[in-house]
């Protein structure tokens, strides 16, 4: 067992955080989502429930708590910062596979079914995971894979600075956006801008997202190399 | 002399605290050293500067003739336990099993006949468990890591005196059985007293004393009696403290006493109490001069 | 701490010097004879629950003495002789150690010479 394969067990020996929780929330936000519309049918057909975000939420928070829980001990076992960033990037990759995996195996099942028979579309979202099986899985394993690493530094700012860095993390990151806005509003660029988005497909879309995710585990791992617990 | 651990001119500084000043150790291999001093004096500092946990201020650290710092190597052959570990959300044998992956030398069987002794419940969420319990879990992972480095930080809060003096037992066999370096820090000086070869004392950073066990146990006595009497034995002695009540006296010294001063002493009808080392290392350090209340 | 290792152990002199005495001590007395086996440091280190290291000092004074001797792969020895070397030694130093105070007590208590003789022969003991 190589020594990152080492730092991703042992986050799981903590199946309630990575398993237990994301899965069984969503599952159990999937059977609401059900319930009440095998009780009250929509009008118009098909209804689209936006309940899938749970999973990409439960991701999220699991991956902010990390750093916290889990390096105090990692450190007393003599992990260096890399070896347990990388072996919890590792974590992160294997977690957004899998549950890729079962949202697509899930969609499938959702068409053949019609619906789960209320032509309820949980596992199915117009344009982003509507297309082809292997570009449901690609989109989902990105969105979630973002959703964890944004997450991860999170915690780890949190961890370096406290509530004040924490709160200068997220102001930076509105300011950065308000600034870019700012200059596209200021040239006249949004015409422009829209007819670009116009272009875009799905997977040009996630490669955006992969994009976005690749820079904020770079930022992870910087704001990690000096963390102490 | 190999050095486990070798440490020059080491200064970390906090906003407000000097919490290590210019220090300069050398850890010999396969020795168990004593860290000793009061709260706050740097010895938790240096024990985490050592293991890549804090990061040094000026001056170098060399473990295993390599710097620390971000190096698997170096990492994977120490262990360091410290009071009040944060655990994740595991159970005891979940611990037991990440320890056992990343120490080569790792015992399952000792681990296992340590969590027996110490009666941990192997299925018990760690969250769960009284603060003793999480000591001796600690320390069970600290021992059956055989880790080359093994550091621990005060690692009894909690544990009664029974307890203790298990694990003070299972080191000193195992360390026996399986000579390592180790590194235990302490403000129970007189319990491991014995069981130390050197003596590193900190106080408000600084290395204060560096030197063999045997050289400082042993050394000074309290002496008490007649006035004249006492002050005629103490002449020309190192003297640390004096107290004195009507016309008797009790003067402390630093000297060793021999078999002819035991018995001139005695011949003079003076009581001699030998000094524990945490006495000594009160008054070395300068700490409240109340001989009593550290007896 | 067990009390019979506490008054053992915790008179002032260093602890290494404690281990050799009392090995000496029980050699002196016979309850070790000459080419008896020795218990080893790490033996001597858990009975009396201290660092090997100690004993190993304590025990390499002996060796120094001529009083032990080791013998490779097998353990250490009381040397031929060692009793009555260490019996010597502790003659010379009876004065030092016991007559003294003696003296000194004998005077402060105003017990002339003579009364001090005739007690010694009559003794007490």
């Amino acid at each position: 067992m190589t020594t990152l394969v080492k730092v991703t067990r042992y986050h799981l020996l903590d199946r309630l955080q990575y398993v237990v929780l994301p899965g069984g929330i969503t599952l159990f936000s999937f059977l609401v989502n059900l319930t009440v519309f095998k009780m009250f049918p929509p009008p118009d057909g098909d209804s689209y429930s936006g309940g899938l975000v749970t999973l990409y939420i439960w991701l999220f928070i699991p991956a902010t708590l990390t750093v916290t829980k889990s390096l105090p001990f990692g450190f007393a076992l003599g992990l260096s910062r890399r070896v347990y960033y990388l072996g919890t990037l590792l974590l992160m990759v294997g977690l957004s596979t899998a549950y890729a995996l079962i949202i697509t195996a899930l969609q499938a099942i959702e068409r053949a079914t019609g619906g789960w028979g209320t032509s309820l579309h949980f596992f199915r979202i117009p344009w982003i995971f509507d297309g082809a099986p292997f570009q449901t899985w690609l989109t989902s394993f990105v969105v979630l894979a973002l959703g964890f690493v944004y997450g991860l530094w999170f915690g780890l700012v949190h961890r370096r600075w406290q509530v004040v860095g924490l709160l200068l993390f997220i102001a930076a990151q509105v300011v950065v956006l308000l600034g870019a806005a700012m200059i596209v509003t200021g040239a006249g660029l949004w015409g422009k801008v829209g007819e670009f988005a116009s272009t875009l497909n799905v997977y040009d879309l996630t490669a955006v997202l992969a994009a976005v995710t690749v820079v904020l585990a770079v930022g992870g791992f910087a704001t990690m190399r000096r963390v102490t617990v | 002399m190999t050095s486990t651990i070798s440490v020059t001119g080491l200064t970390r500084r906090y906003r407000n605290q000097t919490a290590l000043d210019d220090v300069s150790v050398e850890i010999e291999e396969n020795t168990i050293t004593g860290l000793l001093g009061r709260n706050g004096a740097g010895k938790s500092t240096f024990m985490r500067i050592v293991t890549a946990q804090e990061f040094a201020g000026s001056g170098t650290v060399r473990v295993f003739g390599e710097d620390p710092m971000e190096n698997d190597g170096v990492l994977r052959r120490t262990v360091f336990v410290r009071e009040d570990q944060q655990f994740p959300d595991f159970k005891v044998r979940h611990a037991i099993r990440a320890a056992s992956w990343f120490h080569p030398n790792w015992d399952a069987r000792f681990a296992d006949s340590l969590l027996t002794d110490f009666e941990l419940p192997r299925d018990r969420a760690i969250k769960r468990l009284s603060r003793g319990m999480r000591s001796a879990l600690s320390i069970t992972i600290g021992l059956a890591a055989r880790a080359e480095l093994t550091l621990l930080d005060e690692p009894y809060a909690g544990l009664d005196a029974v307890a203790r003096q298990l694990f003070y037992d299972r080191l000193l066999a195992d360390y026996t059985e399986h000579p390592r370096t180790i590194l235990l820090s302490t403000h129970l000086v007189d319990e491991v007293a014995d069981l130390l070869e050197r003596v590193v004392m900190f106080d408000r950073g600084r290395v204060l004393l560096d030197a063999a066990a045997d050289d400082v146990r042993g050394g000074g006595a309290t002496i008490s009696g007649p006035v004249t009497a006492v002050e005629d034995f103490v002449a020309g002695r190192r003297v640390l403290h004096r107290r004195s009540i009507g016309s008797r006296t009790s003067v402390t010294v630093s000297d060793y006493l021999d078999a002819a001063d035991r018995a001139r002493a005695a011949a003079l009808h003076l009581k001699l109490e030998p000094l524990s080392l945490q006495q000594l290392l009160v008054h070395t350090s300068g700490g409240p001069a109340d001989l009593e209340a550290t007896a | 701490m067990d009390p019979a290792e506490v008054t053992v152990l915790d008179e002032g002199t260093p602890l290494f010097t404690q281990i050799a005495e009392q090995v000496a001590g029980d050699i002196a007395d016979g309850t070790l004879a000459e080419g008896d086996r020795v218990p080893s440091t790490n033996e001597l280190a858990a009975f009396h629950r201290i660092n090997p290291a100690t004993a190993a000092k304590g025990i390499n004074m002996l060796i120094d003495d001529g009083v032990l001797e080791k013998r490779r792969g097998i353990g250490m020895f009381v040397t031929t002789g060692a009793r009555e070397r260490l019996l010597e030694g502790r003659r010379k130093q009876f004065a030092e150690q016991y007559l003294d105070p003696m003296l000194i007590e004998a005077q402060r208590l105003g017990i002339d010479m003579g009364t001090l003789i005739s007690l010694i022969r009559g003794g007490t003991a």
